[in-house]
């Protein structure tokens, strides 16, 4: 393969890159979002500067993304921490789960979301919409909401305000030596976003302390509620909203 | 957290980096290599320049069984490895990895530019026949067989340890957040503190199946040239720029 080809390549590997270049396409991308109230020093260690936290309550969320263009049907498990940046309302994405390659090497690389490999779930189960969690062979997260008991609401303003909120990843890459190659707060904020459908409920959510899959590390206090939304949306290109290498 | 905590952080994401700070240890790690010959124009395609393919047209189909491998865990990882000239020096080019565990696809790729995907790669002892598979996706792409320990290789393991001090390199391909290339080198390394513990050729067969995610079979195969199977403690540390796509001229 010819230097320029090399160069036109959007990822590794040369002979089948894992991801296409974006923008990325997700329709009928389903969420659970469970907002709980936690402890307001952890938030401040969980927090990178000069990100500045926004009250007590964070989330933790289930995405069923069953057509997501260039990166195939999987599911994903995140904690998204509230926050401001010079005053701007943004949400950090503090930990994130998938269960397929392209979405977790692509999301690292491109925007830094703080992706692993877990194994997440969201289904409908009975009467109950339920997400679960395993991180290496355990169970670390499940998170119980009613189903749809608030049908007919037509008024989306809050959940697209929701999903029109810059959302902010710490972008960590090494150089070769080990040192920082980059180290970046990156903005991302979605496009063409359609609510397909939105309710709110009762929830409740318990966290499992493990090392490697410390969503527990920002314990539950109290669960605030739960939405549960359907969408259709881009995930573009990002920004460098602060560089912790510039002199 | 404070902006110097950021700077020391050794990955991704902050609340718990998926690896650490590196050089990495592996004890007793199991290899099993099946060599063939392929087709030269196809192998031409599949190597960037500056690299040139070995003139044999050989490539090398690996099986890795890693039981202990500090900062990573255990796993288990199959791939395609080319053999190579740079600037007239032999080195290995290693094409395509597939391996069961996120910490060390990560610090793969983002380190040393490994070309690593998420997939299930066996590799174990069946009767009398040294085993290993690949599953992408949920089906079959690759399946190696070899004879077990038929015969200790020519030199033993103080000259397989030898070999394995031979400089690999990996194409690493970072993008930045606008998806313009952010880095893009070709990427040197040499493997460290090694030990060889037992190292047999014998008798070996291969079957590469097509599969779009995971192409192994685009090297298709036109003849064996033999398996072997050793095992080793050895240290992966850091490497170095060889080549910058994005930096240095083109010639």
């Amino acid at each position: 393969m010819k230097k320029s080809e090399v160069l036109n390549l959007p990822s590794m590997p040369l002979q089948s890159p894992t991801f296409p270049r974006g923008p990325y396409r997700f329709f009928k991308r389903q969420y659970m979002v469970i907002s709980y109230v936690t402890d307001a020093d952890a938030i401040r260690e969980a927090l990178p500067e000069p990100l500045e936290p926004e009250g007590d309550t964070v989330s933790v969320q289930w995405l069923d993304l069953p057509d997501g263009e260039g990166f195939g049907a999987y599911s994903a498990a995140a904690q998204v921490i509230p926050c401001t940046f010079r005053g701007e309302r943004c949400n950090f994405i503090s930990q994130m789960y998938v269960d397929n390659t392209p979405p977790l090497a692509g999301g690292r690389e491109i925007w830094g979301y703080p992706m692993k490999f877990g194994s997440a779930a969201l289904a409908v189960t009975g009467d109950t919409l339920t997400g679960t969690l395993e991180y290496a062979t355990e169970r670390v997260a499940v998170g119980t909401m009613v189903y749809k008991h608030d049908a007919f609401r037509t008024d989306y303003s809050r959940e697209r305000e929701l999903l029109a909120r810059t959302q902010v990843t710490l972008k960590l890459i090494p150089d070769i030596d080990g040192t920082p190659a980059i180290a970046q707060l990156v903005a991302v904020k979605f496009e063409d976003f359609s609510v397909k459908g939105a309710w709110t409920g009762r929830a409740r959510l318990e966290l499992v302390p493990a090392v490697n899959c410390p969503l527990a590390d920002l314990p539950v206090h109290k669960v605030v509620g739960g939405l549960h939304m359907v969408t259709d949306m881009t995930l573009p290109y990002g920004k460098v909203m602060h560089d912790y290498l510039a002199k | 957290m404070k902006a110097e905590q950021i700077l020391r952080l050794p990955s991704m994401p902050a609340a718990s980096p998926s690896y650490p700070m590196g050089p990495y240890r592996f004890i007793n790690r199991e290899f099993m290599i099946v060599t063939y010959e392929t087709d030269p124009e196809l192998l031409r395609q599949v190597v960037p320049e500056p690299l040139e393919p070995n003139p044999e047209s050989h490539v090398l189909y690996e099986w890795i069984r890693m039981p202990d491998s500090s900062g990573f865990g255990d796993y288990t990882e199959s791939g395609v490895v080319i053999p190579c000239f740079f600037n007239g020096e032999p080195i290995n080019f290693t094409a395509q990895m597939y391996l069961d565990d996120e910490p060390p696809i990560s610090a793969g790729r983002e380190i040393w530019g490994f070309p690593k995907k998420y997939a299930h790669p066996k590799l174990e002892v069946c009767s009398d026949t040294l085993t290993g598979t690949l599953h992408y996706a949920g089906q079959l792409v690759a399946m190696g067989t070899m004879a077990y320990k038929h015969q200790v290789a020519p030199g033993g393991v103080e000259a397989q340890a030898k070999g394995m001090t031979r400089t690999s390199c990996n194409l690493k391909i970072i993008p930045d957040v606008d998806g313009s290339p952010k880095i893009c080198q070709l990427v040197g390394y040499n493997l460290t503190d090694i030990t060889v513990k037992g190292v047999w050729l014998s008798p070996a067969r291969l079957h590469l199946i097509p599969h779009v995610n995971a192409p192994a079979a685009d090297l298709p195969i036109k003849k064996i040239v033999g398996g072997k199977h050793f095992i080793s403690d050895l240290t992966l540390p850091h490497g170095r720029v060889l080549f910058d796509y994005v930096k240095d001229q083109a010639p």
